[in-house]
């Protein structure tokens, strides 16, 4: 008789999980390798006669109103996971442009991707190792009688524009804003027929966490490109005056400089009625203050000419040293609360037919201005704001209801204070009235900093409905109508991607959703600002009908 | 006479290491700091338009240090932090008798080894890199008193009176 032996039972268990560990892995293997020989025959040609945006805000009026959708409050309960793409990267900040057959991204570090749309597997790569902080823009180049060429724009935070075949995905041109010295290219760049319209911010705001560095001298500015030949048009700056020395620290070694900043963080609107363009800018950096900082500019979009600014909050200046220290040297005295608009500029038509110019800011408030003077027709406070919003990204529309929807963030960041209660979540307007229609709030799934729940990522709107992502990593669908919850997904979690590699999702921020036909995209992961949850996952989720 | 009693009788005692590289450690940043500012080495915004302004911060640390302590160094194995609390840096050789004999430590090793651990003293500040300059340091607490840059370049710090 065999008797029962513990030990030796441990040890053949042991063997018979590794062995199968072994099998596993060998599955694995196969089952991604698979995956990624799905892939292998991809064509690389791309259907480029139909572009579901032409900008950040999906049309040149930044209404983030995606016209082309079938996802509405009837359907997007059957939203499912379609395929998952893994980025280079934990803080995705490119937003998608979908084609027929294609979706284009820009991957930080990878390059700009040109995926096919119902496999998310590899048409051609741009290879740039940088920083893709832009939406994908189209544009065309129109060079005498040679036949067109399809380009599309992208900017890289710190080193320009470029265009890039979107054919071929070769290099066309590469751009710089010469009239800056340090500029940061933060906000996507507009095309019309024949100009790149490119917003500039500086990359002052966090050089001058450096003690030793004498801030501030550059002013935040918009430059017009030939979109041909990549010919600089003209270039405004948003302050007029040379930066002068104004004081000094360390004994007189540091020099302190002023008046500077107003940087123009967001993309700009477009109105071809009126040839203008209108957007906003963020603080100054240093004393004295100016009356074009957290302001608006409307501009004639063929002279650069300033039509009229309006300025919404004086005497903000503020750099990432205030972040650090009030007592740095380089944080401006009296400090200011840091009240960018940040979130680009809104044309959008009311009920009642007359054109309203809507702004957010990171105060926490909604400007509705006349786009003709600069009257401000009604302001709304929905949240106390902060450095990172009040709104932050960006606002949507739906002009058929005659709505607009401010995505409120209310977190505290890098220690600023942020005096006054939080309110973060989703406020629908009346456009014409600014009165309140309904709100969303969410509730928060922990205590930990990364779990605010705050709604700092760009919205977009279809339909019925909105759609928006959340700092703590939920992508939500709500009825335009109520803002009552239709449909959810929580991204903090891992993926498996078409391109075999690991995927995590994260906090979602920055450019937000975007939706095309019946697919609902964003990329889900923000290591930027304070604790957010770095990810590296872009989702396409897409409509199925039950009996699919 | 043993390695281990040898060690008793003529190594630095730990704090006088710990108090001399503090010394180094405030002497040749502050220094530094202070070249960068006379120089507006990264003051203005010309100097961020390309990289070079880091290289222009090394080439002043390196110059710094070098300025400091390359005399000493040459002279007697010394940085200044050591030449105040009356310790040296010197090499650990065994005799082909198997005794250990202390010698002048070679000043291209001081340079080309050494001092290459002292700037990583300071990625400490970085918060999740805290764990760089503890583990530098860390075995000093053995009966040698050597630090990780001791091992690396073969050498021992002994106190000189």
């Amino acid at each position: 008789m065999v008797g029962h032996n513990p030990k030796r039972t441990g040890v053949a268990t042991q063997r018979a999980i590794a062995q199968l560990s072994r099998y596993w892995l060998l599955v694995m293997c196969f089952a991604s390798g698979a995956v990624l020989a799905e892939c292998k025959n991809t064509p690389a040609d791309t259907d480029l006669t139909t572009f579901y945006s032409n900008s950040w805000g999906i049309d040149h009026h930044n209404t983030r109103y995606q016209p082309v959708s079938t996802v509405n409050a009837g359907n997007a309960a059957n939203l499912e996971l379609k395929w998952v793409y893994g980025l280079s990267n934990e803080t995705p900040r490119s937003f998608p442009l979908v084609t027929k057959d294609t979706i284009f991204l820009g991957d930080s570090n990878h390059g700009l991707v040109a995926l096919e749309r119902e496999t998310g597997c590899e048409r051609w790569v741009f290879e740039h190792k940088g920083l893709i902080s832009s939406a994908i823009i189209p544009g065309t180049i129109r060079r005498g009688d040679a036949k067109e060429q399809p380009i599309l724009i992208f900017t890289d935070r710190f080193a320009g524009i470029y265009a890039v075949d979107a054919i071929t995905g070769n290099l066309v041109w590469h751009i710089t804003v010469e009239d800056h010295l340090i500029p940061q290219y933060s906000g996507t760049p507009l095309v019309t027929d024949d100009t790149v319209f490119v917003p500039v911010s500086s990359m002052e705001v966090t050089l001058a966490a450096n003690p030793f560095y004498g801030c501030c001298t550059s002013s935040g500015g918009m430059a017009a490109f030939d979109i041909n030949t990549g010919e600089k048009k003209w270039y405004l700056p948003t302050i007029k005056e040379e930066a002068k020395i104004t004081g000094s620290h360390f004994l007189g070694f540091v020099d302190e400089w002023g008046p500077s900043g107003a940087p123009v963080w967001g993309s700009p609107s477009y109105d071809s009625k009126r040839n203008r363009l209108f957007f906003g800018t963020g603080q100054n950096y240093s004393h004295p203050t100016t009356d074009t900082s957290d302001a608006i500019f409307a501009v004639d979009a063929t002279s650069g000419e300033v039509q009229w600014v309006r300025q919404f909050t004086e005497n903000d200046a503020f750099t990432a040293a205030c972040a650090m220290s009030l007592n740095h040297p380089n944080c401006a005295k009296p400090t200011g609360p840091d009240v960018d608009f940040g979130a680009p500029t809104v044309i959008a038509r009311a009920l009642n037919g007359t054109d309203v110019l809507l702004a957010g800011q990171k105060s926490g408030d909604v400007h509705a201005m006349n786009p003709d003077t600069g009257e401000v027709l009604w302001s709304k406070k929905l949240g106390r704001g902060g450095i990172i919003g009040g709104v932050h990204f960006g606002l949507a529309v739906n002009e058929t209801i005659g709505t607009v929807f401010v995505p409120i963030n209310d977190r505290a960041a890098m220690n600023y204070p942020s005096p006054g209660t939080p309110a973060p979540g989703l406020y629908a307007l009346d456009i014409e009235s600014g009165e309140q229609q309904w709100h969303f709030s969410r509730e928060s799934r922990c205590d930990d900093e990364e779990c605010m729940y705050g709604l700092s990522s760009a919205i977009t709107a279809t339909n019925d409905i909105v759609i928006t992502a959340s700092m703590d990593g939920y992508l939500e669908v709500m009825s335009a109508d109520d803002g009552k919850l239709l449909w959810s997904h929580d991204t903090w979690r891992t993926y498996d991607s078409v391109n075999g590699k690991d995927v995590e999702g994260g906090s979602i921020d920055s450019q937000g959703p975007m939706v095309a036909d019946d697919l609902v995209m964003v990329s889900s992961g923000y290591r930027w600002i304070s604790n957010q949850r770095g990810g590296n996952a872009f989702l396409v989720f897409q409509v199925v009908t039950p009996d699919e | 006479m043993n390695n281990s009693a040898q060690s008793n009788l003529f190594l630095a005692s730990r704090w006088r290491r710990l108090l001399a590289t503090g010394i180094d450690a405030v002497l040749v940043p502050a220094i530094t700091i202070f070249l960068v500012m006379v120089f507006d080495v990264v003051e203005q915004a010309e100097d961020f338009t390309d990289q070079w302004w880091a290289l222009h911060v090394l080439v002043l640390a390196i110059g710094t240090y070098l300025l400091l302590n390359g005399y000493t160094l040459w002279q007697s194995g010394q940085t200044l932090g050591k030449k105040i609390l009356g310790i040296a840096i010197v090499t650990q050789q065994q005799k082909p008798d198997g005794e250990y004999a202390l010698l002048p430590a070679p000043f291209w090793k001081l340079i080309a080894i050494r001092a290459l651990f002292f700037p990583l003293l300071f990625v400490g500040i970085v918060p999740f890199l805290v764990w760089v300059p503890i583990l530098i340091l860390i075995s000093i607490v053995g009966k040698q008193r050597r630090c990780l840059h001791d091992y690396a370049s073969g050498t021992v710090v002994v106190k000189l009176n």
